[in-house]
């Protein structure tokens, strides 16, 4: 039973973070209609990054984070400036293959400058386990997920009532008409891949801050990122945020409980196997738009 | 005050579309474009607006001034900052956003947030209906409703010139008449300079201080609203009207008789 509860917390915790990082690739997305292949390559990218700066240069947490996070703003910049701004009036699936691009090449650059496997992260919350029910929670489960709900949270509302987040969403429906109402949509697509880039590193540090910074396993989690986005629908906030919870449980549920009855990799496969079930019946995704059509 | 000096037009360097436009848009007034499919009127606007380097086209020669200064080298979002505001052809809305969402894409390069409010207001005061819908997804209203939007999306920004493609297109009779009262109205209470572009020449001429007629990337003629009126080839060939000002008979039609004297 309070295996069943740990599963449950865990799974849903970490489903939150999911669904942080599968935001940053609604946002873009939405805004400009490209999909990031490269979301798993960036969240590992900003993992390592965090670790060279917390526990290879050493500095304290707070300086540590906000440096990562300046970064990978840098990062979003530069990626939308000068690799895809290039292309654009390109066909999308051009720019679809850059970010696939993107995503081989930060893989290669992790493994030059970190050659090792496995490393950790200085402890960034209270270490002693936290009792819920019947269940001992490692303490860094709970932080990610109020962490991330809290960042879900605020980003929403500025998508919902602040005027750029406004812009970007006019930006997904009509491009030139945003334009024409003097607003530079370069700058939109800019701003939507430093969110991207940010979210990605914020959801890297909290899934390693929980384990270990990995190499595969964190493409993973980006990979995890990509069926919430599939599930929910690829331009849904709240799509991201309900899928996100049902890909983790299905994670850690299946993991937990068929990997003793079956074999040892189906903890991956379930996820795909619900996506592929709900794009049977939904295939817009869970609330994915539909396109409004009047004829 | 706009000034086109004799522009021409290329698209993708090798189409030319405009061979030497000139034309003025006086403070305050409501100047009409008109001419039939393909005469060139609305690549006027977008070389003014900033919007002809999206589609690859380019302004090859000539000037576009702006109050004395040249804009035919900026973009639109520049362009649009100066005061000079497009609305697109075929209602151009934001499908997925509120109708008020809409209207705040459109005050997003004002800084103050009260004038926007009260901006927003004063949409509301001219349209109504927008007020009535301003919760509901835009791209559910009904085409009239939505060609307001885009209207009123265009007055959010409080432009000095609001240049407008086609504002009737596809619309019934009665709501183009309104529609156009409402721009004749803006006009004046607002003293925002009106470029018209439009098919529909009796309506447009009716609000419109002075006109130009288009054909072939070229103005043909201009003048004043009533001088265009009462010219013959107008009335004759775009507003379906014979020269004695009747109804035309088409048992009558001759073709080979008249021909537009301008050619």
């Amino acid at each position: 039973m309070n295996e069943l509860l740990q599963y449950v917390i865990t799974g849903l915790a970490l489903g939150v973070v999911y669904a942080l990082i599968a935001l940053g690739f609604v946002v873009v997305w939405k805004s400009s209609g490209v999909a990031n292949l490269a979301l798993g390559q960036l969240v590992l990218f900003s993992s390592w990054f965090a670790y060279g700066m917390l526990s290879q240069a050493g500095l304290p947490v707070w300086v540590g984070i906000p440096l990562v996070i300046v970064f990978a703003l840098i990062l979003g910049w530069a990626i939308e400036r000068f690799t895809l701004r290039p292309l654009i009036a390109q066909p999308i699936l051009s720019l679809i293959a850059v970010t696939l691009g993107l995503a081989y090449f930060f893989e290669g650059l992790v493994g030059i400058i970190w050659p090792k496997s496995v490393a950790s992260l200085p402890p960034l919350f209270p270490q002693e386990p936290v009792h819920i029910g019947t269940a001992v929670i490692k303490q860094e489960f709970l932080w990610a997920a109020v962490i991330s709900l809290v960042l879900f949270g605020l980003l929403t509302l500025f998508f919902r009532y602040h005027k750029m987040g406004i812009a970007m969403r006019a930006a997904a429906d009509d491009q030139k008409a945003v334009q024409a109402c003097g607003i530079p949509v370069t700058k939109i697509f800019s701003q939507s891949w430093m969110f991207a880039c940010v979210l990605a590193a914020v959801g890297g540090i909290l899934v390693s801050s929980i384990g270990n910074i990995s190499k595969a396993p964190l493409v993973e989690t980006g990979l995890q990122a990509f069926s919430v986005v599939i599930l929910g629908g690829l331009d849904s906030f709240l799509g991201a945020i309900i899928a996100g919870p049902i890909i983790g449980l299905a994670e850690t549920l299946g993991g937990g409980y068929l990997t003793k009855l079956t074999w040892e990799g189906i903890k991956e496969v379930i996820p795909f196997i619900i996506i592929i079930i709900v794009m049977f019946v939904k295939p817009f995704g869970l609330f994915g738009e539909k396109r409004i059509e009047r004829i | 005050m706009l000034k086109l000096n004799n522009i021409e037009v290329t698209y993708l360097n090798v189409i030319r579309v405009l061979h030497g436009v000139s034309l003025t848009v006086e403070d305050g007034a409501i100047i009409a474009l008109l001419g039939a499919n393909g005469a060139g009127k609305s690549t006027t606007l977008k070389a003014i607006s900033g919007l002809l380097h999206v589609e690859e086209g380019e302004v090859t020669d000539g000037s576009i001034e702006w109050n004395g200064a040249r804009i035919d080298d900026k973009n639109a979002e520049q362009i649009g900052k100066l005061g000079i505001i497009q609305a697109l052809e075929g209602r151009h809305v934001f499908e997925h956003l509120t109708t008020e969402e809409n209207l705040m894409v459109g005050a997003h390069n004002r800084k103050d947030r009260n004038t926007v409010k009260s901006d927003m207001e004063m949409v509301y005061d001219y349209f109504p209906r927008l007020k009535e819908l301003r919760r509901n997804t835009a791209g559910y209203l009904s085409g009239g409703e939505q060609q307001m939007l885009v209207i009123g999306r265009a007055m959010m920004a409080t432009p000095k010139l609001m240049m407008l493609d086609e504002p009737s297109l596809g619309l019934a009779p009665l709501l183009v008449e309104e529609i156009y009262d409402i721009i004749k109205r803006f006009n004046t209470e607002q003293k925002t300079s009106v470029l018209l572009v439009e098919q529909n020449v009796r309506i447009a001429l009716n609000i419109a201080h002075y006109g130009y007629v288009m054909e072939n990337g070229r103005v043909v003629l201009d003048g004043t609203a009533d001088f265009l009126k009462n010219n013959e080839d107008v009335k004759e060939f775009y507003m379906g009207l014979s020269t004695v000002g009747t109804k035309k008979s088409y048992r009558e039609v001759k073709h080979y008789k008249r021909r537009k004297r301008w050619l």
